[in-house]
């Protein structure tokens, strides 16, 4: 009945959106491989990558769409927002533009996503402290000022990656637990894994039989 | 809390949010007469927003090496409701905890020391800050849905919170197909040895046939036979009770009587806990374990199959009882087969029936598929072929080898007809069977059945080391003798360390894996230019699709949100969805076809694969002006070539800021002019096919402008008048107009009104101009063959044209009637704008 305990539970849903070249690929990379891309090329599309959680006993499979941050697919880009339970907005640290730019891409977050959508803010390449543009207070601020969590982060050295995934992860648990998130409503971002059609059930499961005569 | 304690305090931590305080634990907690009593439970004091609660977790392995291996049993809101009490338990260093919660109680022991000590303290400290009844619990909510199932309906607090737990079940339910568990499972099998050394343990299996005599006499003589206790007691019983209400109801106090009889005989010089007591009518069988290793087993289960009366009673049958005791999974099978001397065929099929018909219920579910095997029970095998005086004669002469070469069953598991693949260790006892009571002396009555060696254990699986094998003489209430044997087993046990390496790095191989088998492909080129496009000249591009994943890839060009379709009406794509074998590629044609005016190419494809990724294809190109495809509104404002203009010119006269210039585009008045001149006898005008360069000449004629005639037959110029009319922004009759002016068309006075009143001026001119065009050319229908009603519907449709293009022409005929009354009436004055 119940899952086992190498099972999941549910399946969240993330994006990760932010300026070109500003590291989202490295980032999903870094959290489902442990490994840093040092020449990545430019994502031409969107990326597709799974890891299974565990967030207060449960586990939890997300699914994580790291999309093209080129400005010229930003219109195709927009119609993958749709249904993240959480979304991973990133700039460079050492490139001030891409920190400019946030404010575009947290409108298209909050006019594309659901109310109880986690946005969290990611300065990414922490580890070129030689080269930074943005100050960390700075974006700090920006992130409070907008009801974020922010983190700064390597994908290089892989600090705080995996703490940024986990942290949107527990934050979408909790607003299941608080109710603030409808699991039933279409475009939650949280699933139970689908069932494949075609498979019946031949433990005769009581629980399954009492829905079937429900409906 | 003891300092050892800390490794296991933060696993239990693991399984609540960080905001959820795990104040205090208590480990090694069993449940007081439970049915599941093998778990082992760990008490969980929480807080959250200074409400606590008791959580009662089992732990599948003791002591808990991953909060995975914990699974939350019970929770009680400590609040005004609850209550908390001790209770010693008599003889023993352990205290029954018992908590209570409305109406429902709860009772764990526990070993009395500093550890329960603090932990009851903290939950009477817990209780006395909970005095305010506002307290909320909503947190708890979460919790009751991991519950396990047997604990919800009788939890407390549950019976309003039933729409909750709805919603979690049916997220649950979604698991049974997911095979992640089986594989881990599969893998940790293979990968064993290296997180597994081998122990050896004595299990001591016994098996006697009681023949309904009461239990009346101290077992000791028969289970404490060996000076060192063993680890594993598995005692069997045939014939408790023989009595029809024992065969009828399946239910006897011998069961009871006989089990106290076995704990009391248990070796000495350890402790023994019950681990499983199955039992179907006379046949018992009790598992027994050494305290000491009671917290390594797990998942026990037991199951019964009778095969006496009617093939399913339980006069005759098996009992079985199957637990993992650390990483090995045990099996202990007590039978008693049927009787008679020459029902050994019976007995082979009743063995068949056992492993037939024995199910768990749980992985692994048949007895063929346990680590290791015992055997025992009164197999009724008998000697065959030797009456009672000849057996007697070569017991006395000592003669066991010549008796047992006879032996029904060394006989038939030669054959291979029984018990195949078990192992016996060498007998040398007598028979255990048949005695007459209380003495040592074999049947003397009547009957005067033949010895034999009725009462039997055997073994299967690996490390299986017998060390004895033997009857005790010395237990006479039954008319069979007691057999037991010992063994020294090997024991897979499981290092936690090291398993829990091997555990991590196969969920991460995992993980690894379910990324790898997304589908993956490479597409040699996303970007797809086309060189300077122009009307009606196709032009075509290809890319080239690898897989370069392990599994297939089913890819499909898919729509973007919002749009209507997955790509351009001027792009075609060839095939649009596809499968791919790793290893193999896929071509993919885009191919363009301007028929409308579009200025720029330009489109975003959504390459995706199902269950993976998805590649933006970006296509992209410049497209030629031309006067095909251009509003008549726009066209007879330009005196020059289209393509003559400048892009700012061409802009103005777009947006209608350039005065008109002609009447009628300069285009048709060209091509109809030519036709006037040239066209007008020539047979079958409309109806030959030009070939493409010629048209794409004349387009390039009209387009670029040119002092030379038109290059072109007269058809070649009819042709491309007619495409001239088919791709205009708009039909000369607006598709608007088209439904009245079909209805209209019985009367010539309703078309002409309507013509005269809808049409604007332009588009007014246009069609008189061609219908006036179309009678000058039906003057010399002699010449060229065409009557009014064949150039009616072959201009309806073009005049009229439908608004989506090749759509099946149903109401053409309502088209070419309209036209047709333009065809056959005098045009003169009275149409033209006054
Ligand atoms: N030093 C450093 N370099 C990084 C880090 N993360 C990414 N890079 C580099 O930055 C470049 C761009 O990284 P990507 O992950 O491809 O960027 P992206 O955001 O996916 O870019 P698009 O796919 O074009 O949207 C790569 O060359 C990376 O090696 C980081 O944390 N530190
Ligand atoms: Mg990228």
């Amino acid at each position: 009945m119940s899952a086992g305990p190498y099972n999941y539970s549910y399946i969240f849903k993330y994006i990760i959106i932010g300026d070109m070249g500003v590291g989202k690929s490295c980032l999903l990379h870094q959290f489902t491989e442990k490994k840093f891309m040092a020449d990545c090329p430019h994502t031409i599309g969107v990326e597709f990558g799974t890891r299974i959680i565990e967030v207060s006993g449960q586990k939890i499979k997300l699914q994580i769409w790291d999309t093209a941050g080129q400005e010229r697919f930003r219109a195709v880009t927009r119609s993958y927002y749709r249904g993240a339970a959480g979304a991973l907005m990133v700039y460079d640290i050492t490139r001030r533009s891409t920190y400019n730019h946030l404010s575009s891409w947290l409108t298209d977050t909050r006019n594309l996503t659901n109310p109880s959508t986690v946005i969290f803010l990611i300065g990414n390449k922490c580890d070129l402290e030689g080269q930074r543009d943005v100050t960390y207070e700075e974006a700090s601020k920006f992130a409070e000022e907008n009801g974020l969590l922010f983190v700064e982060a390597s994908a290089k050295t892989g600090d705080n990656v995996e703490e940024a995934f986990l942290e949107t992860a527990k934050k979408i648990y909790q607003s299941i637990q608080d109710g603030r998130l409808d699991l039933n409503a279409a475009e939650s971002g949280v699933q139970h894994k689908p069932s494949q059609p075609g498979r019946t059930n031949l433990n005769g499961d009581q629980a399954g039989v009492k829905d079937n005569c429900a409906c | 809390m003891p300092a050892g304690n800390s490794d296991v305090y933060n696993i239990v931590q693991a399984k609540f949010l960080a905001t959820e305080i795990v104040k205090t634990i208590h480990l090694n907690v069993s449940i007081v007469d439970g049915p599941s009593s093998n778990a082992n439970r760990v008490l969980a004091l929480v807080e959250y927003n200074s409400s606590h609660a008791l959580f009662v977790l089992v732990s599948s392995r003791c002591p808990p090496v991953s909060f995975s291996d914990l699974s939350i049993e019970t929770v009680v809101p400590i609040d005004q409701h609850f209550s908390c009490e001790t209770e010693p338990v008599t003889e023993q260093n352990y205290v029954t905890l018992i908590i209570k919660y409305r109406q429902t109680k709860y009772e764990y022991n526990v070993e009395i020391g500093k550890e329960s000590c603090n932990f009851a303290a903290e939950l009477i400290r817990a209780k006395e800050v909970a005095t305010d009844n506002k307290t909320n619990f909503t947190w708890l909510e979460k919790y009751f849905g991991t519950m396990n199932q047997s604990n919800r309906n009788s939890d407390p607090t549950m019976s309003d919170r039933s729409d909750f737990v709805i919603v979690r079940n049916e997220m649950a339910q979604a698991q049974t197909t997911n095979n992640r568990e089986s594989r881990l499972k599969y893998q940790l099998k293979l990968r064993e040895s290296e997180f597994t050394q081998i122990q050896e343990f004595t299990i001591f299996i016994g098996t006697w046939n009681v023949n309904g005599q009461p239990p009346s006499v101290s077992l000791k003589p028969w289970l404490s036979y060996d000076e060192s206790p063993p680890d594993v007691y598995a005692i069997g019983f045939q014939e408790i009770d023989l009595s029809k209400e024992a065969f009828i109801f399946n239910d006897t106090p011998r069961e009871a009587e006989w089990q106290k009889l076995v704990m009391d005989g248990l070796n000495p010089n350890a402790k023994y806990r019950l681990v499983a007591l199955a039992r179907l009518v006379g046949m018992q069988l009790a598992v027994m374990i050494n305290n000491q290793h009671y917290p390594y087993v797990k998942n026990v289960s037991f199951d019964t199959v009778g095969t006496g009366l009617l093939g399913k009673m339980g006069n005759k049958g098996g009992v079985a009882v199957r637990l993992e005791l650390h990483n090995t999974s045990l099996c202990f099978v007590n039978c008693h087969l049927a009787a008679h001397v020459d029902e050994y065929e019976r007995r082979n099929q009743d063995y068949k029936d056992i492993n037939a018909r024995i199910n768990f219920k749980r992985n692994p579910q048949a007895i063929k598929d346990h680590d290791q095997i015992y055997w025992l029970g009164d197999l009724n095998y008998r000697i065959t072929d030797l009456s009672n005086t000849q057996v007697k004669t070569l017991l006395i002469r000592n003669e066991v080898n010549t008796l047992l070469k006879v032996d029904q069953l060394n006989q038939q598991r030669e054959r291979g007809n029984v018990l195949l693949d078990y192992t016996e260790g060498d007998i040398t006892f007598q028979p255990t069977y048949k005695f007459d009571l209380f003495t040592d002396v074999y049947d003397t009555s009547e009957k005067a059945r033949p010895p034999a060696w009725t009462d039997r254990i055997l073994w299967r699986g690996k490390g299986i080391h017998q060390v004895q094998y033997r009857s005790h003489m010395e237990m006479r209430i039954s008319d069979h003798k007691p057999v037991s044997a010992l063994f020294k087993s090997e024991i897979s046990v499981i290092d936690p360390i090291r398993y829990r390496k091997v555990q991590e790095d196969l969920l991460k191989w995992m993980d690894k894996y379910d990324n790898e088998i997304l589908p993956q492909v490479t597409v040699d080129e996303t970007e797809v230019i086309f060189d300077l496009v122009k009307f009606r000249e196709p032009q075509s591009k290809e890319i080239i699709i690898a897989n370069t994943g392990l599994v297939p890839a089913d890819f499909e060009f898919i729509k973007k949100h919002d749009e209507p379709f997955y790509c351009k009406e001027w792009l075609r794509i060839l095939p649009y969805a596809a499968s791919i074998n790793p290893g193999e590629k896929c071509e993919i044609r885009f191919e363009v076809n301007l028929e409308t005016d579009v200025e720029n190419l330009e489109d975003i494809l959504v390459l995706h694969l199902k269950g993976g990724k998805d590649i933006f294809i970006t296509i992209s190109g410049k497209c030629q002006k031309s006067c095909f495809t251009q509003s008549l509104s726009s066209l007879v404002r330009i005196q020059v070539p289209i393509l003559n203009l400048t892009e700012d010119e061409w802009d103005q006269v777009r947006k209608n800021n350039t005065p008109v210039r002609y009447s009628v585009p300069r285009e048709l008045w060209l091509l109809v002019d030519h036709l006037y001149r040239h066209g007008l006898k020539t047979r079958d005008l409309f109806e030959s096919c030009a070939l493409h360069e010629e048209l794409i000449r004349i387009r390039n004629w009209l387009d670029y402008g040119s002092q030379d005639p038109i290059p072109g037959t007269p058809q070649a110029v009819a042709e491309t008048l007619l495409l001239f009319l088919s791709y205009t922004k708009e039909p000369v009759i607006p598709f608007e107009l088209q439904d009245i002016c079909t209805a209209a068309a019985n009367n010539f006075e309703n078309c002409r009104q309507l013509i005269l009143m809808k049409l604007n001026d332009i588009h007014r001119t246009v069609f008189i101009y061609i219908c006036m065009f179309l009678q000058e050319l039906l003057k010399y229908s002699k010449d060229n063959s065409y009557d009014a009603k064949t150039l009616a519907s072959l201009f309806g449709d073009i005049l009229l044209r439908d608004q989506i293009r090749n759509s099946k022409p149903q109401a053409s005929r309502g088209k070419a009637n309209f036209v047709y009354n333009f065809l056959v009436n005098d045009l003169s004055s009275s149409l033209l704008p006054r």
